[in-house]
């Protein structure tokens, strides 16, 4: 198991001394798990594996943009990742290359905007998902695993688009609940 | 505290990376001027790392590590980014809107009341553009067949749903008709993604419906 510390400090050496070492303990890490997440959606294992590999050398190059005040390590490369998805699996080739620009890129003209995402918030994260009722679990899964808008999901579940939105609503107030102390 | 947030389902499509181009971008520039919002976009992100983070690992090809070692000595890691630059003009635009301003892009004159700049996204089944109106003036009275997705970028507009101000969201279900009016001050600036062709309902409509429809207005 690799911590979140431990996590941070490998981006950072990548970032400080392109360490390969590094590198490849956190592709350890992290390339089987995005690869187990992306196909829950159902893509195969190949595209998978593409998804996965694409992602992790985004980190690498990426490595110097990371800020652990304002992300964990797993956070930031989901980020990453779910952009890897989107070009190679929706679309065939974008002219503008898909960045996350809240992560990769601080907001402007405020610096207060830290310790949202990091160490112990990150942690509370992972615990909150078990409380969340198993309504709203399958909501929020669906959008992460699948990629599917909120619509889509009322589509497939045959829910009324309103119920939908209230649970989605439900589950963000008690993740902003969880978290507000943290973030204060 | 935006008084206007993008809706949380909204949030979750786009943490989600659900959304098509143009939403993504109209939620991208909320986000950005919109700090409540980012940080519960932040925690769903957290909610997506949470989730790889606890996959069990799916068997990687043995060449896999090695392949991408290889490719390592190709890529370089990057210096830190930093904040885009913004051509003379386009201050107000907000960093994810810049690498869509490409050069020679300039507001246009349409139908003597406002001015656009139409916006070519990829593989778009929206049509996204940014608008500006001078203050007190208006856009044609129009309803959306489809649902349309406003950011106010600079200075602000009030419409029958109330004021809006920088970096405040708007979701216009379709049927209803709306005139939103620029208020007074700078000239109001805002992005606007719409699903689906716009019909104009005002006394013109007619007349210039057709060419809404062709895409020359």
């Amino acid at each position: 198991m690799l911590s979140a510390e431990e996590a941070a400090d490998l981006i950072e050496a990548i970032a400080s001394r392109q360490d390969r070492a590094a590198f490849a303990s956190l592709f350890r890490h992290f390339a089987p798990r995005v690869k187990a997440f992306i196909l829950r959606g159902g893509t195969d294992a190949e595209a998978a594996q593409e998804v996965a590999q694409e992602a992790l050398i985004m980190v690498w190059r990426k490595a110097a943009s990371f800020d652990r005040t304002r992300a964990s390590a797993a956070t930031w490369i989901y980020t990453i990742a779910r952009n890897k998805r989107i070009d190679l699996l929706r679309r065939a080739a974008r002219p503008i290359d898909t960045e996350d620009w809240l992560v990769v890129y601080a907001p402007e003209g405020e610096d207060a905007d830290k310790s949202v995402l990091a160490g112990q918030t990150y942690t509370r994260v992972k615990e909150l998902l078990g409380d969340l009722s198993e309504d709203q679990l399958v909501v929020i899964r669906k959008a992460f695993f699948e990629d599917k808008t909120h619509t889509v999901i009322a589509e497939e579940l045959k829910l009324p688009l309103g119920t939908v939105k209230s649970r989605i609503r439900l589950a963000l107030g008690r993740l902003r609940e969880a978290l507000e102390k943290d973030e204060t | 505290m935006s008084r206007h947030p993008a809706p949380d389902e909204l949030l979750l499509d786009y943490a989600a990376g659900a959304l098509p181009d143009g939403p993504a971008l109209a939620v991208a520039l909320h986000l950005a001027l919109a700090p409540d919002s980012r940080r519960a976009v932040d925690r769903l992100n957290a909610v997506g790392g949470a989730l790889i983070e606890r996959e069990a690992e799916a068997a990687m090809d043995d060449a896999a590590l090695e392949s991408v070692m290889a490719r390592l000595d190709e890529v370089a890691v990057e210096p830190r980014a930093q904040a885009p630059i913004r051509r003379p003009g386009f201050e107000w635009a907000p960093a994810p809107l810049v690498p869509h301003l490409r050069p020679g892009l300039g507001w246009r004159r349409i139908l003597g009341m406002f001015d656009e700049i139409r916006l070519d996204l990829p593989g778009a089944f929206h049509r996204v553009s940014l608008l500006r109106l001078e203050p007190g003036h208006g856009l044609p009275q129009h309803k959306h067949a489809g649902y349309e997705y406003t950011v106010c970028l600079q200075g602000g507009y009030t419409d029958e749903t109330g004021n809006y101000g920088v970096g405040d969201f708007a979701v216009g279900p379709g049927e209803h008709r709306h005139e939103p009016i620029a208020d007074p001050g700078e000239p109001c600036i805002a992005l606007i993604v719409v699903e689906k062709p716009i019909v104009l309902t005002g006394p013109w409509g007619r007349f210039f419906n057709p060419l809404v429809k062709r895409g020359l207005i």
